[in-house]
């Protein structure tokens, strides 16, 4: 642990003077600051009154000496997460380094990674004014010049991808343009990129943050959009062949597990040879899901990702001898066979002609078995995707009537609620809380009718799902030619009971992280494991057996194995959505389906994105993670391992001497005063963004008014907002105000000699060395100072504003004014990070909530806890200068502080 | 050394259009680049910027430059931090030359770009010739005397006194007075906290006594001064009736010798009619006695006040105050807070122009309202008049802005003109310390955000009311900060002074004396080091003026860092002619 004789929180103004005056009297210091970059709000400004020396000029100076100072050491982008006393005077402070995701030792600030990047965000060093990016440099003069990638969380769409997909990566290459790129960030998980654009459930949606404004983004549709293009351009995945590494895995079946696995494993070079018993490969993909939902062509496409890189599928080919597979110099074996077993009805006549299951239905109709249902009445029995599936498929085969029968509601169904509507739209009649008892047949044992029971319903409100009791006497039938059970698949892992164990409903028993069985060379994936779950799920187990594999035979130890799963926690929608003042709002994407009451055909039902409408839904998105982890800023990186996704907050333990609080302050939140119309009125400004608009490094490049980039002629300021005033719970002068509006005054008075500058005032507040001398200069260049508050602003439909005020000084009447730009100069307010450093209450505060000075007759600066001293603004609004000199006086004490608690050496 | 042989970067700030708006920065770096001796010209947003000085310190190593030129601000802002960048890179800071491009170019011709790059690049060019003869210097190292002197005992020099004392720095305090204690111990109540300002100082007092590092000496002056940075000797006279004058040695001398209270003329808003009293002259009466107040005997019934007497006078006369008092506004608040508190019924009427109660001094502003305070507002241009009639009531007037331009006059049994500060006479002092006053009169910092508490005059500080007007507790705070200035040069034993120092050629000189008189700083003397007498300059007594150089007839005196050599070479480079 290194030790300090001070801690220094906060490098702003009084932070960085704080640390470097301690540095200079020889003792070492530790400066660690929330933001990218030192400097605080000073080095945001234009000039500085009262000598209107450029802010950059004054600050840089200061910024690079707390870096380079040999006694000064600086962390940027960090936070002090707690101070404890410690016996003897001396304290223990935790400090959390937040991940940069950026190496800051060898980031050469050349910003390409800011320039890839594909989200932006409010510049909050422009007083979010402009965007800035995801990966950022906080602003020209930062120190450290080194970017940041600021990652709030994992997006939910992202962090909820049971495929590992990057959603949220995507979604925002799409926004780009990137539609490559998009679909080689979907590669990176799975090969089922055409696939799951069209059959995923998309769980993302149902997260999307949009989704409780007005609807969330066609995440999955977006994803058949790259896939659509590519496939369009290549055949295969457009990567390259990996060399081969020399070691061969053996797949037992190819659907969506065993298909993501052999790609995972391919890509790193393994040689992988599936093993598929049904004649054609992929799995449920192929031979269950139906055409119109997804079309073979695209399974095919797909698997041909997969092939490209050398993985063999041998069809037809079932294993029955796991041990002779691994004989064969497979290192090791993965289990991906699925649920190919359905349940049976268990009623009488179940066995009869005319009953199937509706798997064995489905996958007769992909094989082109020629299953003929014309004028046939069918009845599906179950609630679930693959009864929609069988039902709607009926209906494409001539059926004249299907129902579906279902012991449950119609809430309670596991099929997806868009399936089930989709279904009863394609003429699909629904019988809910109705369980079959007997398949009826006529004297030929041809299939006549089903007879059921009606069910009692579920009692509202209890827990679990209750087993349904059938209703004594409810019993009735439906007369149909064909009963289709669609009421549960089962794995069917007899044959690997001598390697694996199972549970009694044939799922194979592995460990759940690693999904290794007992046999360590033999891995098992996918709902082999899970029992029926869904594709993006068996996806997602396909790429964690293939990560695991991998380890596995490059380690030979699985223990502890960490790194598969690289998310962050999943950032908070609240704050998401309170991040941004206001949305537009926008007409959510329209699902473009195509149904029919009667369905002939197994085309596709969903349309195609047209390349507008993937990028206007992929434009709704909300960045909800900031970083969309699209990995641009990877790519584009000149230095070799530079950015570094996977790195995470570090913490560490100092002790320290003596601790100085310099946590500045918070600028007045305008939209408080919802009658100057700040938020609403696009020219109506704070007085910090009139600042950015006149710095050096200012956004546009000269003064121009939001709302149309007209450059104002006629520019009113209202002092005193949010200040001296009781409405907004401040009763206090915020000190600076005055003075910073009166330099803008003079800096716009030099930039636009036309225009005419009003200044709406309380009392003009001067009272520092040459500041009256200033106001008195600014009103010598033609600056019109009225004394009067202003009541309210209302917005013209040009965007021009009408101030009305009280025009004390000509008989105090109440007047209207008319302008192009108005110029709210907010004061300051408390922030609550100096007491959260501390023990709840231990740091007293004013009853303004600033830090208190105990003292401040004789020691300013001195808090209520021994040994921890404040400097600048925490303690109440300054001025730079007054900051400086307050930085100054805690400093000498600081030193007297650790001169008396020195312990002899 | 010849030009072939250097290998200079030339870097061009645009100092975020400051510089670039009106010089063209490319021309400037092209005319660089065909320098001799420049192996790297580059133009930067920002120079002072970490990641330009980055760039400059990765340059400096990867192309093994000798010499470093910096075309920007004034060297006054930059010219140790660009050091600071040869130095990281391994480079002799003294082989870095500033150029300023900005106060001498950019700023002042605004409306010809063509002839401001003109000037730009003969500067530059200059710069660089003055580079290719640098030679690689060590900074003095001065062993400092960890003692300071602090010149008066009021409240910033008392605290300032105990805050050097606590890290460990030896004290001597002068105060003019008998007493110490200056104006806050005149006090009773001070504004915002309500503390006793007789007991602050008396605890101060005592505190000082508990501290054997520090040495008292009131009723003392200070006289002279002679030494240099880190080392003065300095002349106490000591003693009323038999005076005389001890000599102390310190590091630093801490300059806190407050204000003065403006003093009206007889007529100036009635001053001088019986029941006209200035501020602090109401001070004392409101103190003196408790329960309502009274004036010759005279029940107070009620009270005007007439700010901004002697501050804010604007700058149309010589000598007028142009400057705002800055305390006088919150200490007459607090003052009438305190009368009304003790006395409900008075009336109490504020004749004010802007109300600067700044920061959390508002808070008594509002209650002083809460309690009756009647304030009013009176134009710059229209100054109340006082006057008494033959019954000797005072009257008043006043054109008040706040109810329509109202012409009131209003009775007072007491008229107090809030007077503000005004520099202390000090005229000794000032001459022996050699300190600058602005404009205002009062002492002037080198720069009030860079070096607030630092005079042109090193380990000179100022603190205190003497800087301008300030109340207590700020007066505090920066006598607070002067001492943190003290330390950080103290603190350490030794100190390091630039090594652009005058030196003697002993062969050359012929000891005829005329450089002694030409030295302002008494850095000069006959001294017999070789065999002969010659003029020798103390390095850390010497300031690198130059002044010596020309008056010397032998051509003996050459100054390190501008050497004849170097000063010939940029002037040829100044008067080169521009390559259109």
């Amino acid at each position: 642990m290194n030790d300090y004789d001070v801690l220094v929180v906060g490098a702003g103004i009084g932070g960085m003077e704080s640390a470097l005056k301690l540095g200079d009297m020889g003792y070492r210091v530790l400066l660690v600051e929330k933001e990218a970059s030192v400097g605080g709000k000073m080095i945001l400004l234009s000039k500085v009154f009262p000598t209107l020396d450029c802010a950059s000029c004054i600050s840089t100076p200061k910024m690079a000496a707390s870096i380079h100072h040999p006694n000064v050491t600086t962390l940027t982008y960090s936070e002090v997460d707690g101070i404890d006393p410690l016996a003897g005077g001396r304290f223990h402070a935790t400090v959390k380094r937040k991940a940069r995701f950026v190496n800051e030792t060898t980031c050469t600030g050349c910003q390409l990674c800011e320039t890839a990047c594909t989200v932006a965000v409010p510049d909050q060093f422009n007083a979010d004014m402009v965007a800035r990016r995801a990966a950022y440099i906080a602003f020209p003069q930062a120190v450290p010049k080194k970017a940041v990638i600021e990652r709030a969380g994992s997006s939910p769409c992202s962090y909820t991808c049971p495929a590992g997909i990057q959603a949220h990566g995507y979604v925002s290459l799409i926004r780009s343009g990137e539609y490559e790129k998009a679909f080689q960030l979907v590669l990176d998980a799975t090969p089922l990129v055409g696939t799951l654009g069209r059959a995923c459930y998309a769980p993302c949606e149902v997260e999307c943050t949009r989704g409780s404004l007005d609807g969330p983004l066609p995440i999955r549709r977006l994803k058949r959009f790259v896939a659509d293009i590519h496939y369009e351009k290549f055949d295969g995945p457009g990567v390259e062949v990996p060399a081969p590494n020399g070691h061969r895995v053996a797949i037992v079946g190819s659907g969506p597990a065993g298909l993501t696995a052999a790609w995972q494993l391919a890509r790193k070079g393994y040689a992988v040879k599936i093993f598929e018993s049904a004649p054609k490969a992929g799995g449920f993909l192929r031979l269950a899901i139906p055409a119109y939902r997804l079309p073979s062509e695209v399974v095919e496409q797909d698997i041909a990702n997969v092939t490209a890189l050398g993985v063999e599928i041998a069809t037809s080919t079932p294993v029955t001898d796991l041990e002779a597979l691994h004989a064969d110099a497979y290192e090791a074996v993965l289990l991906a066979t699925g649920t190919p077993r359905s349940t049976t009805l268990g009623v009488p006549g179940d066995q009869l002609d005319g009953v199937m299951s509706g798997v064995s239905f489905l996958r007769a109709v992909k094989l082109g078995e020629g299953v003929d249902l014309s004028d046939k009445r069918v009845v599906v029995i179950g609630g679930g995707n693959v009864a929609m599936d069988t039902a709607r498929t009926a209906r494409r085969l001539g059926a004249r009537d299907v129902t579906v029968v279902y012991r449950r509601s119609r809430a309670e169904m596991p099929a997806h609620h868009v399936e089930a509507d989709d279904t009863e739209q394609e003429g699909v009649h629904f019988v809910f809380e109705a369980a079959p008892v007997e398949v009826l047949h006529s004297g030929h044992g041809a299939t006549r009718g089903l007879r059921c029971d009606r069910m009692e319903p579920a009692r509202p409100g209890a827990t679990g799902r209750r087993h349904p009791e059938p209703i004594p006497g409810s019993t009735f039938e439906i007369a149909c030619d064909m009963v289709i059970a669609a009421i549960g698949m089962a794995p069917d892992t007899d044959g690997f009971s001598a390697h694996v164990a199972a549970d009694p409903s044939g799922r194979l028993t592995v460990d759940p992280t690693t999904l290794q069985s007992a046999t360590p060379w033999l891995f098992a994936a996918g709902d082999v494991v899970s029992g029926a779950s869904d594709i993006t799920r068996a996806t997602g187990q396909g790429q964690r057996a293939a990560f695991m594999i991998d380890h596995w035979i490059q380690d030979r130890n699985l223990d502890g194995i960490d790194g598969f799963d690289l998310r962050l926690s999943v950032v908070d929608k609240a704050q998401v959505l309170a991040r941004q003042k206001a949305y537009r709002l926008a007409v959510p994407a329209d699902p473009s389906q195509v149904l029919s009451p009667a369905p002939t055909d197994f085309r596709e039902v969903e349309l195609p994105m047209t390349e507008a409408e993937a990028r206007r839904g992929a434009g709704l998105c909300l960045d909800c993670g900031v970083c969309s982890e699209c990995g641009e800023c990877v790519d584009a990186c000149p230095v070799d391992d530079c950015i570094d996704l996977r790195a995470r907050d570090e913490t560490f333990k100092v002790e320290v001497g003596a601790v100085v609080v310099a946590t500045g302050f918070k600028l007045f939140a305008a939209d408080l005063k919802p009658e100057y119309g700040f938020g609403t009125f696009k020219n109506v400004i704070t007085g910090m963004q009139m600042d950015r608009l006149l710095a050096p490094t200012r956004p546009f490049n000269t003064i121009l008014r939001p709302g149309d980039g007209k450059v104002p002629e006629r520019i009113a300021y209202v002092l005193c907002t949010g200040s001296r005033d009781e409405t907004v719970g401040n009763p206090l002068c915020s000190r600076f105000c005055c003075m910073y509006s009166i330099k803008q005054n003079q800096l716009i008075m030099g930039a636009l000699p036309v225009a005419d500058v009003t200044v709406h005032y309380m009392d003009i507040r001067a009272p520092g060395k040459r500041y009256d001398e200033f106001y008195e200069q600014a009103k010598a260049m033609g600056a019109n100072y009225v004394k009067g508050r202003v009541a309210r602003i209302t917005e013209k439909e040009n965007g021009d504003l009408v101030l009305r005020y009280e025009d004390i000084e000509h008989g105090g009447g109440l007047v209207e004014a008319e302008y192009d730009l108005v110029v709210l100069a907010v004061g300051v307010q408390p922030n609550s990070d100096a007491q959260a450093l501390f023990p709840m209450g231990a740091l007293s505060t004013d009853e303004f909530h600033y830090v208190a000075e105990t003292n401040e007759d004789t020691d300013p600066g001195r808090t209520s806890i021994p040994g921890v001293y404040v400097a600048g603004a925490a303690s109440g609004a300054k001025d730079i200068a007054d900051s400086i000199l307050h930085a100054g006086s805690t400093v000498a004490q600081v030193a007297a502080y650790l001169e008396r608690t020195k312990v002899p050496a | 050394m010849t030009d072939k042989q250097r290998r200079i970067g030339v870097y061009v700030c645009h100092c975020g259009g400051n510089i670039s708006d009106h010089v063209d920065v490319d021309q400037v770096v092209a005319a660089a680049q065909a320098e001799p001796g420049v192996v790297v010209a580059r133009q930067m947003m920002f120079a002072c910027s970490d990641s330009g000085q980055g760039e400059m310190e990765r340059d400096i190593e990867e192309q093994h430059l000798d010499g470093l030129v910096v075309a920007s601000c004034s060297p006054k802002l930059h010219v140790v931090t660009f050091r600071g960048v040869a130095k990281r890179a391994g480079l002799n800071p003294y082989e870095y030359t500033q150029v300023n491009v900005r106060e001498q170019a950019s700023w002042v011709h605004t409306e010809d770009a063509q002839g401001t790059t003109d000037k730009a690049i003969s500067l530059v060019r200059a710069g660089i010739a003055r580079t290719r003869l640098t030679e690689p210097l060590e900074p003095i190292v001065v062993k400092t005397t960890q003692r300071t002197l602090v010149v008066g005992g009021g409240v910033a020099g008392l605290r300032a006194a105990i805050g050097l004392a606590d890290i460990g720095l030896g004290v001597f305090l002068v105060e003019r007075e008998a007493e110490l204690g200056g104006w806050v111990g005149r006090f009773d109540e001070m504004y915002p906290t309500g503390k006793n300002g007789r007991a602050l100082i008396a605890s101060l007092i005592d505190e000082i006594g508990r501290r054997p590092s520090i040495t008292v000496f009131a009723g003392a002056e200070m006289v002279s001064k002679a030494g240099s940075f880190g080392n003065y000797q300095v002349g106490i006279r000591v003693g009323a009736a038999s005076p005389e004058t001890l000599t102390i040695e310190v590091g630093s001398i801490i300059v806190a010798t407050g204000f003065d209270a403006y003093q009206p003329e007889v007529g100036e808003f009635g001053y001088g009619i019986d029941g006209v009293v200035t501020l602090p002259e109401f001070k004392e009466l409101i103190e003196a006695s408790a329960g309502p107040l009274s004036y010759h005997g005279r029940a107070v019934r009620s009270v005007a006040y007439v700010y901004c007497v002697g501050s804010r006078q604007g700058d149309a006369e010589p000598g007028a105050n142009a400057y705002c008092s800055r305390y006088c506004c919150a200490a007459t608040v607090a003052a009438s807070v305190q009368l009304a508190s003790r006395d409900a019924l008075v009336h109490q009427y504020h004749l004010y122009r802007d109300m600067r109660t700044y920061g959390k001094f508002e808070l008594m502003y509002t209650e002083s309202r809460k309690l009756g305070s009647v304030y009013l507002k009176f134009a710059d241009d229209a100054p109340p008049a006082v006057a008494q009639d033959n019954a000797g009531h005072l009257t008043v007037t006043m054109r008040d802005l706040l109810t329509g331009g109202e012409e009131l006059a209003i009775p007072a049994d007491l008229v107090v003109l809030v007077t503000g500060m005004i520099p202390c006479k000090n005229d000794e002092l000032i001459n022996v310390l050699k300190l600058p006053l602005g404009r205002d009169g009062f002492f002037n910092e080198i720069h009030p955000k860079l070096r607030p508490v630092e005079t042109v005059v090193d380990g000179v500080y100022i603190a205190g009311a003497c800087q301008g007007p300030k109340n207590s507790s700020e007066s505090v705070a920066s006598g607070l900060a002067a001492v943190t200035q003290s330390a950080v040069i103290l603190k350490k034993g030794f100190a390091e002074l630039d090594p652009l120092v005058a030196v003697v050629d002993a062969d050359a000189c012929t000891a005829c004396g005329v450089c002694l008189d030409a030295c302002p700083y008494g850095a000069i003397e006959m001294a017999a080091v070789t065999a002969r007498p010659t003029a020798v300059i103390s390095e850390t007594g010497c300031k690198g003026c130059g002044g010596c150089v020309p008056m010397c007839p032998e051509n003996a005196i050459d100054l390190r860092g501008y050497t004849d050599a170097q000063i010939t070479a940029m002037i040829d480079g100044l008067l080169e002619v521009a390559v259109a």
